[in-house]
């Protein structure tokens, strides 16, 4: 893990330019700016309901925005654009859920190879294969023909990082991927998350684990009321925060 | 009382088992399996075709079968079949036969029925399946396909089950418009008799009682074995998953 | 056919008269059909509950017939077969006082019974158990638990589909015209019969029907949405 906080690196993996969103007159995103370096770990931190959520939904559109916008790769994600060219990026940003969203009616290896094959046109054998080597890594390979239902939430977890990662993303995205985990299951998922890391992966997590913030961000970011308040390496953010709003909620944490 | 009602059973068993067939049309309980087997097989694929124009984002589509769900929703069968029986010959041009009246009409009505069955079922999915299936980069048929209709129609099988007892319910009303059925069979042995209508219909509703009340086992042991296999894949929503099929259960 | 007129019929003094009449009827045979259901609903939820061995089966017996017989065969059963078995002098009361109304209002209320007793016993068993267990805690008796935590929460889980089964029954009305019920489809008939204006009169009929199904619904809602305390504490 380098701690030099690439942000002045050439291309940004994903900049977010004046983001605003609001649900009718109450607003959840406020004029956001920040980028993300390629092969940058970013943890989104804050409070309950202060819009990290949102922030991280609208990466991949699965939320709309009002204005602003948000370029990947070079593209502008919230632009009008036909529905096959927004699949097309939304395949190469993983998204981790917090409910994890596996296909029930799939087996485990099922769920991780359908989308190459009918999204990307990967012939099946291939894709299956890619599959095994993919839960392998994540530990479950003795699990490929097991159904969600037979699996722990966190195993469950770590399909579904599989499946996002069967599609090959540049990207990926965390929303609260240990929240819906019981306390033991969650460093398993944490795990595969930190090789993950240790890889090169450009990866965005919301997420309350201060302790994965400390060890594996190259940045945090602190959002409440819909702004990122600081945006600050960890070791600066752990031990002297800037803004008043972070230190109460660091304060909180540790009660 | 049960003399007479096996006298009658010995009599005309074959006129209720197949009405006049093979010197006249088909008609008695075969004529109303048929007609309720033939009416689900095709207003299966058309309830999805409903629910799918009712989720869509064009009013074009959706207005349209809104309407017609309304509409079956709101006017008695009788009423619909009363119209089909006048309509269906003036737009054809052709003499129809009531069956096709009759069938026609049930295709429409349990369409339009079983389409909002299939939409619950979407709906009871909950949005997170088509979230993650956006994520992953499907377009929103291929979700459908692959994901999400799927699922939903694995757990409709009891509720299309309870349709079909439905039908063969709802097909008696045929008789109205001299549908060849079972009832239409047991009206014309007491006709025939005139003297014992009680044990006629009360053979009537035996008949009915039996199909109907095994099909219903059929379905409540699917229902369970569903149950039982969606069980702990969301905990507490699988069975949410199958409750819309109860609250939805029409009764004819 | 002549032209499309529907003032043809609706300036009709006589067709009028008839459509009135038979909405009058409709109604008629549906509220009275309604408050036998519920009556008897109440009274088969009782005995089910009941401490009394028998009454489980007894009214899973009679539920499970009215369900899965056709409705319109039930009534063929009460017109045609119940009617004539019953004493000569019943019988000529009856037929002098609208039999047909009165066995369309018994054969869909007993049959109607049997869905508005399945939904309030189906509302009651989604009320939690730990609802009885807290009340309990807090010293109600079971009465008292019954009358102020279980059956509130319990009505109000089963409006939906008694709502929706009560639009069932005032669609199922209609099935009364088989035994010759003088009722709205009846009339829309009568007056097919008298005007040869098929299309136009099928049209009124058929929104005349909408219109008050419609009616039932919104109000169901209405309930639904009053019975409901987080919207109303929002409103």
């Amino acid at each position: 893990m380098t701690m030099s906080a690439p942000t002045t690196q050439a291309l940004p993996a994903i900049r977010l330019s004046n983001v605003c969103k609001s649900y009718g007159d109450y607003p959840v995103l406020k004029n956001i700016d920040a980028s993300v370096a390629r092969g940058e770990v970013v943890v989104i931190c804050g409070p309950s309901g202060s819009g990290k959520s949102t922030l991280i939904r609208t990466i991949n559109r699965l939320e709309e925005i009002n204005s602003g916008s948000i370029v990947f790769n070079g593209q502008d994600i919230h632009a009008a654009m036909p529905p096959k060219q927004l699949n097309l990026l939304r395949s190469s940003i993983g998204f981790v859920f917090q409910s994890f969203n596996l296909f029930p009616h799939l087996s485990v290896v099922e769920n991780v190879s359908m989308s190459p094959i009918r999204v990307k046109g990967v012939a099946p054998d291939v894709a299956y294969d890619k599959a095994l080597k993919l839960l392998d890594r994540v530990g479950l390979a003795e699990k490929a023909k097991a159904y969600p239902a037979q699996l722990s939430g966190g195993q469950q977890q770590r399909v579904a990082i599989a499946r996002a990662l069967a599609m090959e993303p540049p990207v990926m995205l965390f929303d609260e991927p240990t929240s819906a985990l019981d306390p033991e299951m969650v460093g398993e998922v944490l795990a595969v998350m930190k090789s993950l890391a240790a890889e090169g992966m450009t990866m965005l997590c919301v997420t309350h684990e201060m302790g994965f913030a400390r060890d594996v961000a190259d940045r945090i970011w602190f959002i409440d009321a819909g702004e990122i308040l600081e945006a600050a390496l960890p070791e600066e953010f752990f031990k002297a925060p800037r803004h008043p709003r972070a230190q109460r909620f660091l304060a909180d944490l540790r009660h | 009382m049960i003399t007479d009602m096996l006298n009658i059973i010995s009599n005309y068993w074959l006129l209720l088992l197949v009405g006049q067939y093979p010197n006249g049309q088909l008609g008695g309980l075969a004529n109303t399996l048929i007609l309720s087997a033939l009416s689900i097989a095709l207003a299966f694929p058309i309830s999805i075709l409903f629910a799918l124009a009712r989720l869509s984002k064009w009013r074009l589509l959706r207005w349209p079968v809104t309407g017609l769900v309304y509409i079956t929703r709101g006017v008695p069968l009788l009423m619909l079949v009363l119209w089909s029986y006048f309509l269906v010959p003036l737009l054809t041009g052709a003499d129809v036969p009531s069956f096709v009246t009759m069938l026609t009409t049930l295709i429409v009505y349990q369409g339009a029925f079983l389409s909002e069955v299939v939409r619950g079922g979407i709906a009871a999915l909950g949005p997170g399946q088509m979230e993650a299936a956006k994520a992953l980069g499907h377009s929103y048929l291929g979700a459908m396909r692959f994901i999400i209709l799927p699922q939903a129609l694995y757990n409709m099988i009891p509720s299309i089950i309870s349709t079909f007892v439905s039908t063969i319910k709802d097909t008696t009303i045929g008789y109205v418009i001299n549908v060849p059925d079972l009832t239409f069979a047991a009206s014309q042995v007491n006709n025939q008799l005139l003297t014992q209508p009680f044990q006629v219909f009360l053979i009537l509703a035996v008949v009915y009682y039996a199909i109907c009340w095994s099909l219903t086992q059929v379905a409540n042991v699917i229902e369970r074995r569903i149950t039982r296999r969606r069980a702990g894949v969301t905990r507490g929503a699988a069975t949410a998953t199958l409750a819309p099929s109860k609250i939805l259960s029409e009764q004819p | 056919m002549t032209g499309f007129d529907l003032s043809a019929i609706l300036k009709d003094p006589t067709a009028i008269a008839m459509l009135l009449h038979g909405v009058e009827m409709t109604f008629a045979i549906f509220a009275g059909s309604w408050l036998l259901a519920m009556a008897l609903a109440i009274t088969l939820l009782s005995i089910r509950f009941s401490p009394f061995r028998f009454g489980g089966p007894i009214v899973a017996a009679y539920v499970s017939y009215h369900r899965n017989v056709p409705t319109l065969v039930q009534l063929m059963l009460w017109y045609f077969g119940i009617f004539t078995l019953l004493p000569n002098g019943l019988t000529a009361w009856l037929s002098a006082h609208n039999a047909e109304t009165i066995f369309a209002i018994i054969g869909l209320g007993l049959c109607q019974a049997a869905y508005f007793s399945e939904d309030l016993r189906s509302g009651l068993r989604s009320v939690r158990s730990g609802q009885m267990e807290a009340a309990t805690a807090l010293g109600h008796g079971y009465l008292s638990a019954m009358r102020f935590v279980i059956l509130p929460q319990g009505v109000r889980n089963a409006l939906p589909p008694l709502i929706n089964h009560s639009v069932s029954l005032f669609k199922n009305s209609s099935l009364a015209i088989i035994i010759g019920a003088p009722e709205l489809t009846h009339a829309v008939k009568e007056i097919e019969n008298l005007s040869f204006r098929t299309f136009e009169i099928y049209l009124i009929g058929t929104a005349l029907y909408l219109f008050f199904s419609l009616l039932i619904m919104g109000a169901g809602a209405y309930l639904s949405l009053r019975a409901d305390p987080a919207r109303s504490a929002r409103a």
